[in-house]
C-alpha cells in the first residue's frame, strides 16, 4: 500500500526554510498527537462520510470500491503537501483564496475562495440532512417503533428538522462552545469502534449465510484496472477525494502544535492510517453483505444509496442498530460544527482583504468567532438545502457528486497555486523538488482531470441519481450554475470594490530562491 | 488605594460601560487602570481545528479594540492594554487580577439591559462565584455618565449575617480613597421574618444602625462624612426604591454566607438589589484576607 509509506516522510522537515514563520509569543503549541490525530479524524466525520459517499462509489465502480478508496487517496496526499508548503510559507485563516490570490492573483484567488466556501456550504447542507435522517432513525430504533423513521422522508418534516439542525449548528459555532476534550475522545473513539463493530458484523453475517446479498470476498476488488472506463474511475475518485476530505487539517497545523517538527507528520500518518483502514474494513464488509446490486439492500440501489447506514445497520446489527445512528449523528454534529469553520474563515479573509464587503471580516466581540460570516454560511446552506429537497428527491446523493467536483476544483486551483507560486524555489533542494514541485503538480493535474471528466459525464440526464432538468444532468447544471453564480458575484464585487482586483490589497508574489542569497 | 483596577473589556457597549466606570473610578481614587480583553486559549478548541493565523488575526484586533477602548479614558488616569489567553473571559480576568495585585474587576452589564439597570451576563456570573477581589458591575449606560462626576457617595448595604464586617472594612476605605460620602444602609428591618412586630423592627433597625455607624466611625479618619439609613419597606427591591441615587454612586454589598471564605458569591439579597439598582454595584468577597492581596 504505497499511499500509506507515503504519509511516512512527512515527519521530519529537513528543509533549511522549514519553520520559518515566529508564531509571535501566541499561546501557539498546544496540540499533542493525540489532539491532532482527534481532530483529524472528527474532521473527517468517517461514520458520515462513508454513509453518504459508499453508495454513489457502488454505483460507478461497482465492487472496486476498495480500489478506489486506495488511489483516492494518492491525489489527496499530493496536494495536502503544497497546502503544507503554502500554510507554513504564508499562514493565513483565508487559505485557498489567500494562496492562489498570492500566485495567480485575484481573479483566480477569489474563484478559488468560492469553490472551498461553495464546497463546504454543500457539506454542510448535506451534513444536516443526513443528521436529520438519523435522528428519526435513532428514534424508532430506541421507541420501536419503526413508522418513525418513514417520517424523515416527508418533505416539510424532513426541511423543518434540518433547519432546526442548522439553527442549532449555527449558534455553537457563533458561540464557539466546545465539548470538553474529555468528551471529544470519547467520541470519536466511539465512532472508530462502532464502525468497526459494524464491519465484523457484516462479514460475520455473510459468512454465516445471512446476508442479503452474499458476494464472496475477491481481492480484485483491489485493482482499480477491473472498473469498466475511466469515467467511472474519475467519479469514483472524485467521490473518494471527498472522503478524505478534512484530513488535510493534520497536516497543516504546524504553529499549533507541541512538536510542528514531529507532531503534524505522526498525525497525518496515524490519521490516515486509521481512516483507510476502517474504510477498507467497511467497504469490503458491505460488499460481502450487500453486493452491489440494485436489489432492496444492495449498495447501487438508488433509493439507499445517498445515506447506507440507515438502511443497513437493522438488517446487520438487529437490535444494536441504534449505536450507529448514535455514531453518525454525533459524527456528523461534531462535523457540522468543524466544517462551519472554513468557510466563516475564508469569507473573514475575503472581507479582510476587500474581496467581498467589510462585513464578512466582522468578528464577535464577545466569542470572537466570524460571526457575520458564520451566519451567511448557515444561510446560504439552508437555503440551498431546502431548494434541493424540494427539486429533487435524492438530494443528498447528488450533492455529494457536485461536492466531489467542486473540492476537485478549488484543490487543483490549491495546488496549482504552490507550484507557481514556489517557481523560484524549485530547486533550491532536492525536498523541494518534490514538495512544491512534482508532488502538488501532479496533485493537481489528476485533479484537473477529475474534474472536467465529472463536469463532462454529468451532462448526461442519467448521471447521479438521474434527475435532470431539460435533458441535462443536474449535477452538471448545479456545479455549473455554482460556478456561474461565482463569476457573476465576482464581477460585481470587481466593479463595487476595485481595489482587490487590482491587487491592491493582496499582491502577487513569488518568494525569491534561497540559494542565491545563501551564496 | 493607589493599586490596579482591572477593567475587562469587550467591543460592546457593556465594554464601554465597564471602562467608563474603571476609569471614573480610578480617576477618584488614585489607581490605575489595567484594560484586558480575554481571548479564547487554543487548547480549548478540541473539535474546530486551530488555525494560528487566524489567532494571530484575532490578537491584533483585540489590540485595536482596546485602543479604540483607552482612547476614550481621561487624561489623567494611566492605563495599560492587555490581552490575555484563557479558557473563559472570567478566567483571564481573574488570573490577570492576581498577576496585578488588582484592587477591583470591572465588567459590563449583559447585552440587552435596561438602560440604567444591571442585567448579569455569563462573565459576571462566573465571577461573582469565583471572584477573590471585589467586582464592580457597570450598569447598562455607564459610558454615558459623564467622567466629571466622579465617585460622590458610597452605598453599604449591611445586614447582620457574616461578611458585614469585611464589607464595611471595604466600604469605609474606598470612601476614604475615593474622598467620597459614605452612606450605610441598615438591611435588619428587611431581614427579619415578616411575622415580627412593626414596632420591634423599627427599634431593631435604629439600633442596628446606630451599631453601624459608630463602628464605621472608628474606622473613618473624620474627614469622610458617614450617615446612616435604615431599609424601610417589605421587600429589598422596596428598600431600594426608597432610598435617592446620585448620579456618582456606588453601591457595595458583601457576598452570600454560601460561598467559600475570600470567594464570592451573589446572594439572593444582593442579587435583589441588583435588579432594582441605578448604580454600579461592588460585591465583596466575604472575608478579606489579611494579607490584603493588594491594597
Amino acid at each position: 500500500m504505497s499511499d500509506r509509506k507515503g504519509g511516512a516522510p512527512l515527519a521530519p522537515t529537513e528543509g533549511k526554510d522549514a519553520g520559518g514563520i515566529s508564531s509571535k509569543g501566541l499561546s501557539a503549541g498546544t496540540i499533542g498527537l493525540l489532539g491532532a490525530v482527534v481532530i483529524g479524524i472528527s474532521c473527517i466525520a468517517p461514520a458520515y462520510t462513508f454513509t453518504a459517499a459508499i453508495g454513489p462509489t457502488a454505483s460507478v465502480v461497482g465492487a472496486q470500491i476498495p480500489a478506489i478508496i486506495l488511489i483516492g487517496f494518492i491525489p489527496m496526499l499530493l496536494v495536502a503537501f503544497g497546502y503544507r508548503e503554502l500554510n507554513r510559507r504564508m499562514p493565513d485563516a483565508g487559505t485557498s483564496f489567500t494562496w492562489a490570490t498570492r500566485a495567480f492573483g485575484p481573479w483566480v484567488g477569489w474563484l478559488a475562495g468560492w469553490g472551498l466556501i461553495v464546497a463546504t456550504i454543500l457539506v454542510l447542507s448535506n451534513l444536516a440532512g443526513v443528521a436529520v435522517d438519523f435522528l428519526f432513525l435513532l428514534i424508532a430504533q430506541i421507541t420501536g417503533n419503526a413508522a418513525i423513521a418513514d417520517l424523515a422522508a416527508v418533505t416539510w418534516i424532513n426541511i423543518v428538522v434540518c433547519l432546526l439542525f442548522m439553527f442549532g449548528a449555527t449558534y455553537i459555532s457563533y458561540r464557539d462552545m466546545q465539548t470538553t476534550q474529555k468528551l471529544q475522545y470519547v467520541l470519536v473513539t466511539f465512532q472508530v469502534a462502532v464502525l468497526l463493530f459494524f464491519a465484523i458484523a457484516a462479514i460475520t453475517q455473510a459468512v454465516s449465510g445471512n446476508a442479503f446479498d452474499f458476494t464472496p470476498f475477491d481481492l480484485a476488488w483491489f485493482n482499480p484496472f477491473a472498473v469498466g472506463s475511466f469515467s467511472a474511475v474519475a467519479a469514483g475518485l472524485s467521490l473518494s477525494i471527498f472522503i478524505f476530505w478534512g484530513w488535510d487539517v493534520t497536516l497543516t497545523m504546524n504553529e499549533e502544535t507541541k512538536d510542528p517538527e514531529r507532531t503534524p507528520g505522526r498525525a497525518a500518518t496515524l490519521t490516515v492510517i486509521t481512516i483507510v483502514t476502517l474504510y477498507l474494513l467497511l467497504a469490503v464488509a458491505m460488499i460481502m453483505f450487500a453486493g452491489v446490486g440494485t436489489g432492496e439492500l444492495g449498495l447501487g440501489n438508488e433509493d439507499i444509496q445517498g445515506n447506507v447506514f440507515f438502511f443497513l445497520s437493522g438488517p446487520v446489527l438487529g437490535p444494536l442498530a441504534f449505536l450507529v445512528s448514535l455514531a453518525v449523528l454525533t459524527s456528523s454534529a461534531s462535523s457540522l460544527q468543524s466544517t462551519f469553520v472554513g468557510p466563516a474563515r475564508t469569507l473573514l479573509s475575503m472581507g479582510h482583504y476587500g474581496a467581498l464587503p467589510k462585513r464578512f471580516a466582522a468578528v464577535s466581540p464577545r466569542f470572537f468567532t466570524p460571526g457575520f460570516a458564520t451566519i451567511v454560511s448557515a444561510i446560504v446552506a439552508s437555503a440551498f438545502y431546502v431548494v434541493m429537497r424540494i427539486v429533487s428527491e435524492d438530494t443528498l446523493w447528488d450533492t455529494i457528486l457536485t461536492l466531489g467536483m467542486m473540492i476537485c476544483f478549488y484543490y487543483g486551483i490549491t495546488a496549482f497555486a504552490c507550484v507557481w507560486y514556489f517557481r523560484k524555489q524549485w530547486f533550491d533542494s532536492t525536498r523541494n523538488v518534490f514538495f512544491t514541485f512534482l508532488f502538488p503538480l501532479v496533485g493537481g493535474v489528476i485533479l484537473a482531470v477529475l474534474f472536467f471528466t465529472t463536469l463532462i459525464d454529468s451532462m448526461d440526464p442519467a448521471y447521479g441519481s438521474g434527475s435532470n432538468i431539460g435533458g441535462v444532468g443536474i449535477v452538471f447544471i448545479l456545479g455549473m450554475l455554482i460556478i456561474v453564480v461565482g463569476i457573476v458575484i465576482m464581477v460585481w464585487q470587481a466593479i463595487k470594490r476595485p481595489a482587490f482586483f487590482r491587487g491592491e490589497t493582496l499582491s502577487l508574489d513569488a518568494p525569491a530562491s534561497l540559494r542565491r542569497a545563501r551564496k | 488605594m493607589s493599586g490596579q483596577i482591572v477593567v475587562g473589556y469587550t467591543a460592546t457597549e457593556a465594554g464601554e460601560d465597564a471602562v467608563a466606570l474603571g476609569a471614573r473610578l480610578a480617576a477618584a481614587s488614585g489607581s490605575e487602570l489595567e484594560v484586558v480583553v480575554v481571548l479564547p486559549a487554543d487548547d480549548r478548541s478540541v473539535i474546530t481545528p486551530p488555525d494560528a493565523s487566524y489567532d494571530r488575526y484575532l490578537r491584533d484586533l483585540a489590540g485595536s479594540w482596546l485602543e479604540s477602548a483607552t482612547s476614550q479614558i481621561p487624561d489623567g488616569v494611566t492605563s495599560r492594554t492587555n490581552v490575555r489567553f484563557a479558557d473563559s473571559f472570567a478566567e483571564g480576568l481573574l488570573a490577570a487580577a492576581e498577576e496585578f495585585g488588582a484592587s477591583h474587576i470591572v465588567v459590563g452589564a449583559a447585552n440587552g439591559g435596561l438602560r440604567g439597570r444591571h442585567r448579569l451576563g455569563s462573565v459576571a456570573t462566573e465571577l461573582l462565584h469565583s471572584s477573590n477581589v471585589p467586582v464592580v458591575l457597570a450598569p447598562e449606560g455607564s459610558r454615558r455618565v459623564d467622567p466629571a462626576v466622579g465617585v460622590t457617595r458610597i452605598t453599604a448595604a449591611i445586614g447582620t449575617r457574616p461578611g458585614a464586617d469585611a464589607l464595611l472594612e471595604e466600604a469605609t476605605s474606598l470612601a476614604e480613597s475615593t474622598g467620597a460620602e459614605l452612606r450605610l444602609l441598615s438591611l435588619v428591618t428587611v431581614d427579619l421574618p415578616a411575622s415580627v412586630d412593626t414596632g420591634v423592627i423599627q427599634v431593631a433597625g435604629a439600633a442596628h444602625a446606630d451599631q453601624v455607624l459608630s463602628q464605621a466611625r472608628e474606622n473613618l479618619s473624620g474627614v469622610t462624612e458617614a450617615e446612616a439609613v435604615v431599609g424601610r419597606g417589605d421587600s429589598i427591591e422596596d428598600a431600594v426604591q426608597h432610598l435617592s441615587w446620585e448620579p456618582g454612586e456606588l453601591a457595595i454589598v458583601a457576598s452570600s454566607r454560601l460561598a467559600q471564605p475570600r470567594r464570592l458569591f451573589l446572594g439572593s439579597t444582593a442579587a435583589k438589589m441588583l435588579h432594582e439598582l441605578p448604580v454600579p454595584m461592588i460585591v465583596v468577597p466575604r472575608t478579606r484576607t489579611s494579607e490584603g492581596e493588594s491594597r
